[in-house]
C-alpha cells in the first residue's frame, strides 16, 4: 500500500500530543526553532533590506538605462567576438601566462610547506591545546587581511616587484592553508595515532607514517584549490604590484590602451589556462585518494 | 619476580572522574589474565596506564623492572615498543598497506628519520612476512588496510604488535567489533601466541564466556575497584553478578 494507513489505527493519544509543536495554522511543526535558523533568517533579512536600500538611494547621473544597455551588450559583443591581438603577441602573452602561473605556483608551494608544519601546531589532536590557540588567533588575522593587501604591505619592505608580490601571496596562502590542512588532520581517526604513540614512535614518525599518509588526499585538494586562487590573485597582483605576467597586460589593454579587442584576446587565454589547471588538478586529486 | 607490578594505584580524571581507586595485583610472565566489568568501570583505564597513555595519579607500576610514572620521555619510548597493544578499532592507517602497517611496530627501534622516511632494513621485512605468514595474512601484504575485512585488520593490529617483540600485549576488547568466527580466530591466535611465544597477555573483554574459555586468570573490576582476582573455575555465578552490580537473569551472556 503506497499511502499512509491512518484509519485502521487508534486516535493519537493526549499524552504524544503534548509533546507536539505547532504552527500558527495548526499543523504540526517539523523543524526545530534553533538559534543558527533564527540568525539565517535575520541574515537574509538584512541582506534583502540593503539590496532596498541600495537601489532606492542610488545616484544613478540620469543614465538611460536602455541605452547604457545597449553600449554594454556592444562591448560585450566586442569582447567576445572579435578578440584581436593589436600591441602584444601571442608568443609574449603566453610569456606572461607562464609568469603569473609560476607566482601563483611559487606562493601555493610556500605556502604549503610552511602550512604543513604550522598545521601541526594547530590542530587539536595533536597540539598543545594552548599553542594551537595562539596559532589560531595569529592565523586568523592573516586571513582577514586580504591578499591584495599583504602583498602591499610587504612591497613596503622588497619594492615593487615579484619578489613583494610572493611574499604577500604565499603570507596569505599560509593562513589559509594551515586552518584547512588542520581541519583535515582533526579529521583523522585518533586511534592511529594513539596507536603507534603506543608502539614507541616518536612524535615525527608519527605525524610522517600516520597523519600523513591519513590526510594527504584533503591536504592536495585544498592545496589545488588555494593554487586557483593564488592563480586570480598572481593576476591581480601582477597590474597592482607591478610584477608583470597576463594581468599587467590585461591591465595594460583596458586601462591604458582602451582596447576591447585585445582585452578579449587575453581574457580567452587566461579562461583556457584555468580550465586547463583545473583539468590537471582533477587528475591528480583522482590518483592521491 | 613478576613482570608487571600495580601498587595501591588510582587515577582520577579531570580532578571529578574517580576510574580506578587503589588498584593492586602482579602479573607474572607467560600469564593470560583477563579484565572483566561493566562499561565505564576502568578497565582500559587500567591498561592505558601500563605504556603511560595515561598518567595515574596515584601508586606506581612497575613493569619490566622500569617504574612507569618516573620514566623520562626516551624511557617511556622504551617501555612502550616492550608492551604491544590491540585495539577494539584496529587503529591501523588505512592509506597505507599491510606490510607498512605491520612494520610500524618497529618504529620504537628506529632512529627518528629513518622512521619518518619508512626506510626498514629487510631482515625487518623478512620477520613482518614471517608474521603476517604466521597469521595467515601473506596474499594480503600489498593490500591497503581499508580492504580489509574486520577480522583480517584485527590480525594486523596483532601483527604489528608482535613486531615490536613485546614481553606485554595489552589487549582492549579485542573481538568488540567481530562477528563470532572471527572472534574465536583472534582469540585463538593470542591464546597461542601466548603459549608459544610465552607473551604475557592482558586482554580487556565485555564477554564473559570468551573471558573464561581463554583466560588462565579473571580480574573483575567494578567502579575502579578491583572485587575478584583468581582463576576462572573460582569465578562464581554470583560473583559475575557482583561484577556486572545485577541481578540473576538480567545479564545478556548468562552463563551456566
Ligand atoms: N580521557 C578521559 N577523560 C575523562 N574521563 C575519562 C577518560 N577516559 C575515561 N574516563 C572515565 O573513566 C571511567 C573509566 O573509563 P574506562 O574507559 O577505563 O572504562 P571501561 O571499563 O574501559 O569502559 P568500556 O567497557 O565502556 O570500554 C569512566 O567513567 C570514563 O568516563
Ligand atoms: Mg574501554
Amino acid at each position: 500500500m503506497s499511502e499512509l494507513d491512518i484509519a485502521g489505527q487508534p486516535p493519537v493519544s493526549l499524552d504524544i500530543v503534548k509533546y507536539m509543536r505547532k504552527t500558527r495554522g495548526g499543523k504540526i511543526k517539523t523543524a526545530t526553532k534553533s538559534k543558527s535558523n533564527r540568525a539565517i533568517k535575520i541574515t537574509l533579512f538584512v541582506l534583502l533590506a540593503l539590496t532596498i536600500y541600495g537601489f532606492l538611494t542610488f545616484d544613478y547621473k540620469n543614465v538611460d538605462i536602455a541605452k547604457a544597455m545597449a553600449g554594454t551588450w556592444n562591448n560585450v559583443k566586442v569582447l567576445f567576438g572579435q578578440p584581436k591581438l593589436t600591441y602584444g603577441t601571442w608568443g609574449g602573452s603566453l610569456k606572461a601566462l607562464f609568469v603569473t602561473f609560476s607566482l601563483g605556483a611559487l606562493a601555493t608551494i610556500f605556502g604549503a610547506i610552511i602550512a604543513f608544519f604550522g598545521s601541526l601546531l594547530c590542530a587539536k589532536n595533536i597540539a598543545n591545546p594552548y599553542v594551537a590557540n595562539i596559532t589560531k588567533s595569529f592565523v586568523a588575522f592573516i586571513r582577514a587581511v586580504p591578499t591584495i593587501l599583504w602583498v602591499l604591505i610587504f612591497t613596503v619592505a622588497a619594492g615593487l616587484g615579484s619578489v613583494a608580490a610572493v611574499i604577500g601571496l604565499t603570507f596569505h596562502s599560509a593562513g589559509y592553508l594551515i586552518k584547512a590542512y588542520a581541519e583535515s588532520i582533526e579529521e583523522m581517526d585518533e586511534g592511529t595515532i594513539e596507536a603507534l604513540k603506543a608502539s614507541g614512535a616518536s612524535f615525527w614518525q608519527i605525524v610522517f607514517q600516520a597523519i600523513l599518509p591519513s590526510s594527504i588526499s584533503r591536504m592536495t585538494a585544498w592545496t589545488f584549490l588555494r593554487f586557483e586562487i593564488n592563480f586570480t590573485n598572481a593576476l591581480a597582483v601582477g597590474a597592482a604590484a607591478g610584477v608583470g605576467g597576463i594581468g599587467f597586460d590585461l591591465y595594460m589593454a583596458g586601462n591604458h590602451y582602451f582596447d576591447l579587442r585585445e582585452l578579449g584576446y587575453i581574457t580567452y587565454i587566461v579562461v583556457a589556462a584555468v580550465i586547463l589547471l583545473e583539468m590537471i588538478a582533477t587528475k591528480i586529486k583522482a590518483t592521491v585518494r | 619476580m613478576p613482570i608487571l607490578e600495580f601498587k595501591n594505584v588510582s587515577k582520577v580524571y579531570n580532578n571529578i572522574t574517580k576510574a580506578l581507586t587503589d588498584i593492586s595485583f602482579s602479573v607474572y610472565e607467560g600469564e593470560f589474565v583477563s579484565i572483566i566489568g561493566p562499561s565505564g568501570s576502568g578497565k582500559s583505564t587500567i591498561l592505558r596506564c601500563i605504556n603511560r597513555l595515561v598518567d595515574v595519579t596515584q601508586g606506581s607500576i612497575i613493569f619490566d623492572g622500569h617504574d612507569i610514572n618516573k620514566a623520562d620521555k626516551k624511557e617511556i619510548r622504551q617501555v612502550r615498543k616492550k608492551a604491544g597493544m590491540i585495539f577494539q578499532h584496529y587503529n591501523l592507517v588505512d592509506r597505507l598497506s599491510v606490510i607498512e602497517n605491520v612494520l610500524h611496530g618497529r618504529l620504537g627501534y628506529k632512529s627518528v628519520m629513518s622512521g619518518v622516511i619508512g626506510h626498514y632494513t629487510e631482515e625487518e621485512k623478512e620477520k613482518a612476512f614471517q608474521i603476517l605468514a604466521m597469521l595467515g595474512l601473506t596474499e594480503q601484504a600489498y593490500k591497503r588496510c581499508d580492504e580489509l575485512s574486520g577480522g583480517q585488520k584485527q590480525r594486523v593490529g596483532i601483527a604489528r604488535s608482535l613486531m615490536q617483540e613485546p614481553r606485554l600485549i595489552l589487549c582492549d576488547e579485542p573481538i568488540a567489533s567481530l562477528d563470532p568466527s572471527s572472534s574465536k580466530i583472534i582469540m585463538d591466535h593470542l591464546s597461542d601466541i601466548n603459549e608459544t611465544m610465552k607473551i604475557t597477555c592482558i586482554a580487556n573483554l565485555h564477554q564473559v564466556d570468551v573471558a573464561l574459555k581463554y583466560a588462565k586468570r579473571i580480574i573483575g573490576i567494578t567502579a575502579g575497584q578491583i572485587v575478584y582476582d583468581g582463576p576462572p573455575e573460582k569465578l562464581t555465578r554470583s560473583k559475575i553478578y557482583e561484577i556486572y552490580q545485577s541481578d540473576e537473569g538480567e545479564l545478556i551472556t548468562d552463563v551456566k
